[in-house]
């Protein structure tokens, strides 16, 4: 663990927020009270796993039996599916107010036995988000250079609190690792604007940030404040999909772009108005790249790579609306994870509000 | 007979049975309520440990006991009994301090209010307990924007809503379908519900709300040029004061001004934002010297239609005047 720069430490993790796995089984858990990334070792005992779905029903009532609280003291914040055991893993809130606590929570694929992932004492990193700062700004009394490891890392102590400068630290909305870099969106507070960081992991190394513009169809107007709500790696990484609110598509290259520049990003879809994106996946269907974004309002909808690729950037208002889409017959999904080559796992909220965990079969979607 | 009870075991937290067989190890605890709306899938017990205590067997929880939470316990699969957890004796002693805008009237493009508490407040819930109402008090549908993280600062007492600014911009489909969150010359209400929960978990002392009148649009970026400047005496700690030409964002407008001497050095001191954010002062913590001064403003400084230094917040594309890239004039020179 020690090539990954993890040290034995207790993270303090104030909000459960997005989690992605990254290597060697690390999870990248994102604290967005303390707007600070932390890469854990989970540690996951599981067997590699093959290709089985894996459904378990009523899983909000199972977390809050496990947790022992009221069903609405759980919110199941995200989801990620360990990349050889394929157990599932959860960034849960529990509580609130001075009583809230961040639970990490893995369910066992084979037997849906529910388990709390400790986070005392695990090998553990950090790293801590701050927006690009004006240095002679009296406000940003965090002089934390972005990079300096030594600060970052939490040790058999508790690290010291990072509180949160509201102006100028972003939340986390998505986070999603490549080939050695964990990409981060992240939307800042008060200001209604948002940043794609590239942070090298393991951490240490200069994060790079890119302002992205993007063409935002409903609004009919070039935008470069708008959030990404969610995105996922494209074409082996060399690119990312990224999803706002009213609900534009983004094509946004990677490999080119040069740190602190603007990236342009291609819109290849407009998926709607009054919506918000919550979650996407991408995957494998006979040989070809294909991508499910589920929605608020408009259900999940699956995009073809190769209508994405072919797709011109959407540059005038209103219409057209870009790369045709397919509605799935489900309802509900809140949350999206690869389980195996064969299937996708979704979180689905039923019409009574419960949760369950669904394999979706990626030969019929 | 078996008897539950709220106990220690050394330093922890426990549930304690008395009356059970001899060195009774499967003593599982579950939350009443989800136990008794869940029949159809066994349901894993609460996370925590069985310690053997004497007589007694307690049940020390992983996760703390929630109070006023009702807990089952059972040995083998079978009922043994129920505990509820005693509530946390607390005053509701949190109120609304304040409601921004503090202007009676606002543009039809408002952006954003802010709602301030007396006390830290738990998140999660403002979207059920901030509303916007009509005169007549019906609740105006969808005109907030929601939010998956709630706008808190860092102290968890100032709240940020958004109107959604999707029903703002003009030529959006929200906008076009949905129109304005708000009517011109008509009155509405912000309410905050005396639901709202404070961090304790405790609910307000009392509701509250604002009213507001919607005038006209405000679609002009705002200008420093148009402020008024009263340059305090030299060797005094009077304040200079800004006066602006149209209220701005209080919570932008507390932080994006500051002073600075003819060196560029920031001028220390307090910083008073008038309640209708319609002006603002500094006062200084040592004397005014001699010399050219300058209010700078930081580009992110937006009055409440969301119009910054450096961009108006709905540009009219056709305009060719409109253009964001194009910022004012952000340094307010005076002469001491």
């Amino acid at each position: 663990m020690s090539d990954l720069g993890l040290r034995i430490g207790t993270p303090d993790v104030r909000l459960a927020g997005p989690i992605a796995f990254g290597p060697a089984g690390i999870l990248f858990l994102a604290d967005n009270g303390a707007a600070a990334i932390h890469a854990i070792d989970v540690r996951d005992p599981g067997p590699v796993a093959g290709s089985e779905p894996f459904d378990l029903e009523s899983l909000d009532a199972r977390l809050a039996s496990f947790l022992g609280c009221d069903v609405t003291d759980v919110a199941v914040k995200d989801m990620a599916v360990h990349p050889s055991s394929h157990h599932v893993y959860l960034s849960v809130q529990r509580g609130r107010g001075d009583a809230r606590q961040a639970v990490l929570v893995r369910i066992d694929r084979l037997t849906g036995a529910i388990a709390d992932v400790s986070l005392t004492d695990v090998p553990c990193a950090k790293v801590v988000l701050t927006d690009a700062p004006d240095l002679d700004d009296e406000r940003l009394d965090i002089v934390l250079p972005m990079g300096d490891e030594g600060e970052e890392l939490t040790f058999g102590e508790r690290t010291v609190r990072v509180v949160r400068q509201p102006i100028r630290m972003s939340t986390v909305t998505d986070m999603a690792y490549v080939d050695g870099v964990l990409l981060v969106a992240g939307l800042s507070n008060e200001e209604f604007s948002s940043k794609l960081r590239r942070i090298p992991f393991p951490f240490g190394d200069a994060v790079a940030d890119n302002n992205l513009e993007i063409f935002h169809v409903s609004h009919g107007k070039w935008e470069t404040a708008a959030p990404i709500r969610t995105f996922v790696p494209y074409d082996d990484g060399r690119s990312i999909l990224a999803s706002y609110t009213c609900t534009p598509v983004v094509h946004v290259p990677l490999v080119d772009a040069e740190p602190g520049t603007k990236t342009i990003g291609r819109t290849v879809a407009e998926l709607g108005s009054m919506n918000q994106p919550l979650d996407m996946v991408s995957f494998r269907q006979g040989g070809d790249e294909y991508v499910l974004v589920a929605n608020t309002s408009h259900g999940l909808l699956k995009l073809a790579g190769k209508d994405i690729d072919g797709q011109p950037g959407l540059i005038e208002p209103t219409a057209p609306i870009g790369v045709p889409r397919e509605r799935q017959e489900l309802e509900g999904i809140i949350r999206l994870d690869n389980l195996n080559g064969e299937h996708v796992l979704a979180l689905q909220r039923d019409d009574a509000g419960r949760l369950h965990l669904r394999s979706l079969k990626t030969a019929s979607l | 007979m078996i008897e539950l009870a709220w106990s220690r075991l050394g330093n922890d937290d426990c549930l304690r049975a008395r009356g059970l067989a001899p060195a009774t190890v499967d003593l599982e605890v579950f939350p009443a309520a989800v136990l008794h709306a869940t029949r159809a899938v066994a349901l894993p017990p609460m996370a925590g440990r069985t310690v053997v205590d004497g007589d007694d067997v307690c049940f020390v929880p992983r996760f703390a006991f929630v109070p006023g939470t009702a807990y089952r316990a059972r040995v083998g699969g079978h009922d043994v009994g129920a505990a509820v957890r005693p509530e946390v004796a607390a005053d509701r002693s949190t109120e609304v301090v304040a409601i921004h805008p503090s202007v009676p009237v606002v543009p039809r493009n408002l952006l954003r209010l802010y709602v301030q508490f007396s006390a830290p407040m738990a998140e999660g819930d403002a979207a059920q307990h901030v509303a916007l109402v009509d005169e007549e008090g019906a609740p105006m549908v969808a005109s907030l924007l929601r939010m998956d993280e709630e706008l808190w600062d860092a102290s968890r007492q100032r709240l940020t809503v958004l109107l959604d600014p999707a029903r703002i911009k003009r030529g959006l489909v929200s906008h076009a379908a949905a129109g304005y969150p708000l009517r011109l010359g008509a009155a509405f209400r912000v309410v905050v519900g005396e639901g709202f929960r404070d961090a304790r978990g405790v609910a307000l002392r009392a509701g509250a709300e604002r009213r507001y009148l919607v005038g006209d649009d405000e679609r002009r970026r705002v200008d420093p040029a148009a402020w008024q400047i009263t340059p305090p005496a030299v060797a005094t700690q009077a304040p200079v004061r800004v006066v602006f030409d149209r209220p701005l964002d209080h919570g932008l407008a507390t932080r994006c001004l500051r002073v600075v001497d003819a060196d560029g050095r920031r001028v220390a001191g307090a910083v008073r934002l008038a309640p209708d954010a319609r002006s603002w002062e500094l006062e200084p913590t040592q004397t005014w010297r001699a010399g050219r001064h300058a209010v700078e403003v930081d580009a992110t400084l937006e009055d409440l239609a969301g119009n910054s230094v450096a961009r108006v917040f709905d540009r009219a594309l056709a305009d060719a005047d409109d253009d964001r890239r194009r910022p004012g004039d952000r340094a307010l020179p005076f002469l001491l």
